[in-house]
């Protein structure tokens, strides 16, 4: 039974008891009994009232006490942020507002617990897409070609250090910002603008672009990728930059080179066969312009001979694929022997031929094939180059403090011009003004250099002055 | 004698062997070897035909060729070009050049007298049946 029920009863037996209080007392009356009126009426509702009193604190204690279990309880669950049940004692009105509010709380606690798995889930994958992000963006920026990415309005949104280093901007102030207010280069917009719009037809072009990079040229093959959306709509461009400026280069040297290459075996195998052809046509009459015939032939073969061996011996240096034998060798000694070979070509010309050679005891760490080859090319180069009665001298010196030995091939020669020094040991390359004075194929030098620098470690090294002479130096580490 | 022919090259030994060829064949020949003194040589020994190498010092072959075109009475001599880079040379610039026949090296002696023959045959022959 409820407390408003037991209320309604105990109301009912009031008024019940009250009324036939009243009654009793009405019909008392009736019938001539005199009746204490004011006295006993008093005294009923007395009685009526305090009953009624002490019911109504009854039912508002009960009332209370479930209002206060339930508030605790509530509060409680406010402060652990837990939702539990509420457990209503006493009043049974309280006890029946419990059952919805639990069935509430019940849901609450539910959709609050669904509401954290997925909050937890979409944590996780933010998480990992923030993960995704940052290796994005690692690769991106470690890689050497310079990347850019725009979104749909030409606006800059990624760029790697080597973009930013080859178009000149710096991305923290240049994000969100349109390429053409950071890229001055007015074709690499163009491009981006161009993918952009012609976006799906598009998607992917590569397309070869000088950049000039602190005034030097630089070639780039600029790949322009468009990043489309599910729904297939353009959401930018991505273009990477990558430098080919080197391997243009590299094709170009192997091109010229080869056409030097053929260029300088063209030229004796020309004299070679004019020169048989003009025998078999029976053009050299007498025995005397036969014997000059052969002798040009003779010294024509060795010329391509020496040169397909320098051709040879210089790419085997610049592969790698050389063979050295090292050994503890005397720069004198070795210069001594040249100088002995050398003697009677001088001789012919009737040069000096001068020695101021260091102790032999002094030595390099070198193949000695080689390095006698780079000598004999600098002494003969010096005897080819120096007119009649001129000198050539050749000096081995140590320099114990710097630990290397120097060896010097002075001439009193043509000399070199100064626009020509530069370019004296590259492939191929000729002193034109002095190209009347002797054959050459244009790589002794070349080979020279290689031995010493690529093969030896050392350091190569001319000195010129165009009429007066050159001094060809190389050093080398001094054994100790 | 037969007609004059000037010869350029820088090597000693081609201009040796095209010039006995030529003279073994009756042509009076000058020789130049460089592309400067093929010019100054022009103007002054006044040859029938020009042959002369691509690749010379000071001048290339091509530019005293261009040059020897602007000279009085010059435009029309024939001209043969030696040259051990076959493809180097633009078509345009050998009709600017005025480059008749290219021979390239290594070439045949025999080849380049047949070239000269050609060249100023219908010459000689008028020449000879006056």
């Amino acid at each position: 039974m409820t407390t408003a029920k037991r209320l309604g009863l105990a109301t009912v037996a009031l008024i019940s008891l009250g009324g036939s209080a009243a009654y009793y007392a009405t019909m008392m009356a009736m019938q001539g009994y005199s009746v204490p009126r004011s006295g006993l009426s008093y005294l009923v509702l007395g009685l009526i009232a305090a009953l009624t009193a002490l019911v109504l604190l009854a039912f508002w204690r009960s009332v209370q006490r479930s209002v206060r279990t339930v508030s605790s309880q509530l509060e409680n669950m406010t402060r652990t942020r837990q939702i539990g049940l509420v457990m209503a004692d006493g009043a049974d009105e309280i006890a029946q507002i419990t059952r919805p509010l639990n069935e509430f709380l019940t849901a609450t606690r539910t959709q609050i617990e669904q509401l954290r798995g997925e909050n937890r889930e979409l944590q996780i994958q933010s998480r990992i897409a923030a993960a995704e992000k940052h290796h994005t963006e690692a690769i991106i920026f470690s890689i050497s070609d310079a990347v850019l990415v725009t979104n749909r309005f030409d606006e800059l949104i990624l760029a790697n250090e080597a973009a930013e280093k080859l178009l000149g901007f710096r991305l923290a102030s240049s994000l969100r910002k349109n390429i053409d207010r950071i890229i001055s280069d007015g074709t690499l917009v163009r491009l981006v603008r161009e993918t952009r719009s012609h976006g799906r037809n598009f998607t992917r072009r590569v397309v070869e672009h000088s950049i000039d990079q602190k005034g030097t040229p630089k070639t780039f093959s600029v790949t322009l990728s468009c990043v489309v959306t599910d729904n297939e709509e353009v959401s930018g461009v991505v273009a990477v930059l990558h430098d080919i400026t080197r391997e243009k280069e590299i094709a170009k040297m192997k091109t010229d080179f080869v056409s030097n290459v053929s260029h300088e075996l063209k030229t004796p195998l020309a004299s070679i066969k004019a020169y048989v052809e003009m025998l078999i046509d029976g053009e050299a009459e007498d025995k005397k312009t036969q014997r000059e015939f052969y002798d040009i032939i003779a010294s024509e073969t060795d010329r391509l001979h020496r040169l397909i061996e320098n051709i040879l011996n210089i790419s085997r240096i610049e592969s790698g694929v050389v063979k050295v034998v090292r050994e503890p060798i005397s720069l004198t000694g070795v210069v001594k022997q040249v100088l002995d070979v050398a003697r009677p070509q001088a001789k012919q010309k009737n040069l000096q031929l001068v020695d101021r050679l260091a102790p032999v005891y002094y030595q390099v760490e070198a193949d000695h094939d080689m390095i006698y080859q780079a000598v004999m090319n600098l002494v003969s180069n010096a005897i080819k180059y120096t007119p009649e009665n001129g000198s050539v001298t050749v000096s081995v010196t140590v320099d114990e403090r710097r630990g290397v030995v120097v060896c010097d091939v002075s001439d009193t020669g043509a000399g070199i011009p100064a626009d020509d020094l530069p370019h004296i040991f590259d492939k191929f390359y000729r002193v034109r003004a002095n190209n009347k004075l002797a054959k050459g194929t244009g790589l002794g030098l070349t080979l020279v250099k290689h031995i010493v620098e690529t093969v030896h470690d050392g350091k190569m090294s001319v000195t010129s002055e165009s009429g007066k002479g050159s001094t060809f130096s190389f050093e080398m580490p001094l054994l100790v | 004698m037969k007609g004059k022919i000037l010869v350029a090259d820088d090597e000693a030994h081609i201009l040796h062997v095209v010039s006995m060829k030529l003279r073994n064949a009756g042509y009076e020949v000058v020789t130049a070897v460089d592309g400067e003194e093929a010019l100054e040589l022009c103007g002054s020994e006044r040859p029938d035909l020009i042959i002369t190498d691509y690749q010379m010092p000071i001048m290339t072959g091509l530019e005293a060729l261009k040059q020897i075109r602007q000279c009085e009475g010059m435009r029309d001599i024939p001209a043969i070009m030696l040259t051990a880079r076959g493809f180097d040379i633009e078509a345009s610039e050998m009709i600017a050049a005025g480059i008749a026949s290219v021979l390239a090296k290594p070439f045949s002696p025999r080849e380049v007298l047949e070239k000269v023959t050609e060249l100023l045959g219908s010459d000689d022959e008028g020449t000879q049946a006056q």
